[in-house]
């Protein structure tokens, strides 16, 4: 009878001594989530709705935090202003594994890849990437790789300087946008996400429907969601779960049609090959000059 | 012509139309003057929207340019007019651009036409010194270009105090256009239908202004047309206004002028009353002289049956008795029988009675000076078209006017009969130089059995006065006394269409 009692109250003991510090760290600070022009982000709902089901899955609010380009969201991450971003690969294949750490891959039409389109205006006569000498090109952010350096290098491939190759280049910080500014004709051609463009054509198709797809790139890692180093192991890796599982859970699996993505995986660091081999090329450019 | 056809247009008509004219004036005069200020209005709210904007624009676009930051003026311009290139037709504005100092594009709203980094080729030489002078202005600038169916608004961007860019922004005035069609339409039809009610307001005001009028017009005619007989109803008076007293005085007239025909057909009657007691009075009168005469013969006969000379004696006396009251019935009845034409009566001649009255005045030492200057001389028969059944009644009035002339004439004189024609009026004068007629006895001159002497019946100039009234004809008289008579008859010549009757 005594035994008995002693046992349960252990475990009630034990069971606090375990939970404390978990108490500790479900704390009412947001996780603030960094995202940039990598997606779209047109329906705030959608996010509110993302937000909520990762808070839950790893005990703290989410917050997402956006900023209009790359580079202001890496020095979030540098400053610790915010714990996780959804940033783009080039960043992701330049920045010190120091300072941030890969989470989870997103996994678009089976595969965790994505290329760049070259888009013109649907009513343009533009064919091919060589139409476009002497125009006026779009591209996403200076960051970017399928929105900057992706396009350059199909440009430079090709044998052409490619600060010449066009008159006037201009960024418009958003896949999104550089699709407005081709369906818009403000742009002759733009580069433009792969996932973003199909995203767009399941979701707004008036926009993407006036534009159309002249040349694609071979394929990159998908953009990451990376964590800044330095934030508790057990937060990344409760980020990690929430985002791998959602392909588990009906909740999930429905932000994920929103997010026209098949799910979060974990993949090798080779992901990321080809997109090495682009920023080398163009360090190797930078040298040259 | 026509203003005399609009002058005899009816009141009832004129004062509706007058007032309908006056209401229709009135209310197209405001509704125009409306349309044309809603249309400033909205053209000076168009260009005003066109400023702000502008200005708007050209607030936020320096850095942006500075930056070479296109698509964020793009964005920037689209945003603030919110202009939709896949429905571009449907946006008021048309065309937005923002230019640098050199004209060349930084951004525009139709990239097609107008690519960003080139100059801004389309504008003539002349617009471009225009934009070139714009830089150097402080403030957004607005122009009207209606008629090529747009505002303009162009802005300054600077920085600095040195000019960066220029915005240009083009507002649809079509649009305009057609909110002040239908503005306009809006205000037409609240005036037709403002117009409508005036008019029919004004018209059943007017109406029933001017009913009380027409009643008094028509009472006119009423009261100009029922001559001796009947009276003219009442006018119900409405309102104690002018209109109203007119209706009131016109009552009043109407009302008087019926009692006094009253009183002149009473009077007339007494007149023929009188008159016929007068006749009455003759008749017995020259009736009862020789009856009693007659009646004396008669007496005596019956008393001295068996006298074979009173016979003798007394019925020529007898006979003279009841000639002379035949002839006063003869003459009673004159006018009766020259009433009675016939076609078997021959009319006398004009000389049968100058030759009747020249016997008749023999060793009265009278001269008599016959004038006759009807267009056909002898024969009044002559002239029998234009005075057709008349000459009998004719005759005895010429005959009746020398005898009396004669009569007047106991010592001898001159007589004078002159005739002639002055237009469509026969004209006959009978001029006597006898004793005349005293003012006082010219009013009776033509009453019945009036006689200034002793052995005329008093009934010749009446009937000849009554033969005249019958010929529609008139008879005058001027006398002197001591010094003569003048009788002149005038006789109007019938109507063609009045002949056969």
């Amino acid at each position: 009878m005594f035994g008995h009692t002693t046992r349960r109250r252990f475990l009630l003991m034990s069971l606090a001594i375990i939970a404390a510090p978990v108490a500790n760290a479900a704390d009412d600070r947001p996780v603030r989530f960094g995202l940039t022009a990598v997606v779209v982000r047109d329906s705030l709902s959608f996010f509110e709705r993302w937000a909520d089901y990762l808070g839950r899955r790893v005990g703290r609010p989410v917050q997402f935090v956006q900023r209009r380009s790359y580079r202001d969201v890496m020095q979030l991450i540098e400053t610790g202003d915010v714990d996780f971003a959804w940033i783009c690969e080039y960043p992701y294949v330049q920045a010190s594994p120091d300072v941030l750490e890969l989470v989870a891959t997103p996994i678009f039409q089976g595969v965790p890849l994505f290329r760049t389109y070259i888009i013109v205006n649907r009513d343009s006569p533009f064919a091919t990437l060589e139409d476009l000498k002497g125009r006026v090109f779009a591209f996403s952010d200076p960051e970017s790789n399928t929105g900057f350096l992706a396009p350059r290098d199909l440009v430079a491939k090709r044998g052409h300087s490619v600060d010449r190759f066009f008159r006037l280049t201009f960024f418009t910080y958003s896949h999104a946008e550089t699709v407005e500014a081709v369906a818009d004709r403000v742009a002759d051609g733009g580069a433009v996400e792969s996932y973003v463009w199909e995203h767009l054509r399941r979701t707004k198709s008036a926009l993407a429907d006036r534009t159309r797809i002249i040349e694609r790139s071979e394929l990159y890692g998908f953009a990451p969601i990376v964590m800044r180093r330095g934030i508790a192991p057990r937060l990344g890796t409760a980020m990690r779960n929430a985002l791998i599982g959602m392909r588990k859970d009906k909740e999930g699996a429905k932000l994920l049609v929103d997010l026209s993505l098949d799910g979060f995986g974990v993949f090798p660091s080779s992901t990321y090959d080809s997109v090495r081999a682009i920023a080398r090329r163009l360090n190797e450019e930078v040298s040259l000059q | 012509m026509k203003l005399r056809r609009l002058n005899s247009w009816s009141l009832s008509v004129k004062m509706p139309l007058t007032l309908i004219a006056i209401v229709a004036g009135v209310a197209f005069t405001i509704g125009a003057a409306v349309i044309v200020e809603e249309r400033e209005q909205q053209r000076a709210a168009l260009e005003g929207q066109a400023a702000m904007i502008g200005r708007a624009v050209a607030a936020t676009a320096a850095g942006p340019i500075l930056q070479n930051d296109y698509w964020a003026l793009y964005k920037m311009l689209k945003t603030v007019t919110a202009f939709d290139p896949a429905t571009a037709r449907d946006s008021s504005v048309n065309f937005g651009m923002i230019l640098d100092p050199h004209d060349r594009v930084l951004a525009s709203l139709d990239p097609a036409n107008n690519p960003i980094g080139l100059h801004f080729v389309t504008i003539n030489p002349s617009e471009e010194q225009r934009f070139r002078d714009l830089l150097r202005t402080e403030n957004a600038v607005t122009r009207w270009a209606g008629d090529s169916g747009f505002v303009e608004a162009v802005a300054p961007v600077r920085a600095n105090g040195s000019p960066v860019g220029l915005i240009v922004l083009r507002l649809s005035a079509q649009e305009l256009g057609a909110r002040n069609w239908s503005a306009a339409a809006m205000v037409l039809g609240l005036t037709s239908a403002f117009v409508l009610v005036g008019s029919l307001l004004g018209a059943a005001i007017s109406r029933r202004m001017v009913r009380p009028l027409c009643d008094v017009v028509s009472g006119m005619e009423q009261l100009s047309q029922a001559n001796l007989h009947g009276s003219v109803p009442r006018i119900a008076a409405r309102d104690c206004d002018e209109i109203g007293q007119l209706v009131e005085t016109f009552n009043r007239i109407s009302g008087e002028l019926t009692e006094k025909r009253r009183l002149e057909r009473e009077m007339a009657l007494g007149e023929k009353l009188m008159a016929l007691g007068r006749i009455a009075a003759g008749v017995a009168h020259e009736v009862n002289n020789p009856l009693a005469g007659m009646l004396n013969c008669i007496d005596t006969i019956k008393a001295r049956p068996d006298d074979p000379q009173l016979p003798k004696r007394y019925l020529p006396l007898i006979e003279k008795g009841l000639h002379r009251i035949r002839a006063v019935v003869q003459n009673l009845l004159v006018e009766l029988r020259a009433n009675q034409t016939g076609p078997t009566d021959s009319a006398g001649c004009l000389e049968d009675v100058r030759r009747l009255i020249t016997t008749e005045m023999e060793g009265r030492g009278i001269e008599f000076r016959w004038t006759n200057n009807l267009e056909q001389t002898v024969c009044i028969d002559e002239l029998h078209l234009a005075f057709c059944g008349r000459c009998r009644r004719l005759l005895p009035v010429i005959h009746n006017l020398l005898k009396n002339g004669v009569q007047a004439m106991p010592q001898g004189g001159v007589l004078a009969f002159r005739s002639w024609l002055e237009g469509n009026t026969m004209i006959i004068e009978v001029e006597d130089s006898g004793i005349g007629i005293p003012p006082e006895d010219l009013g009776r001159l033509f009453d019945p059995f009036f006689t200034r002497h002793s052995g005329g019946t008093g009934l010749g100039l009446w009937v000849t006065y009554r033969l005249v009234q019958n010929m529609s004809g008139k008879i005058e008289v001027e006398s002197e006394p001591g010094r003569g008579s003048l009788f002149r008859v005038r006789i109007p010549q019938l109507l063609p269409g009045k002949v056969a009757a």
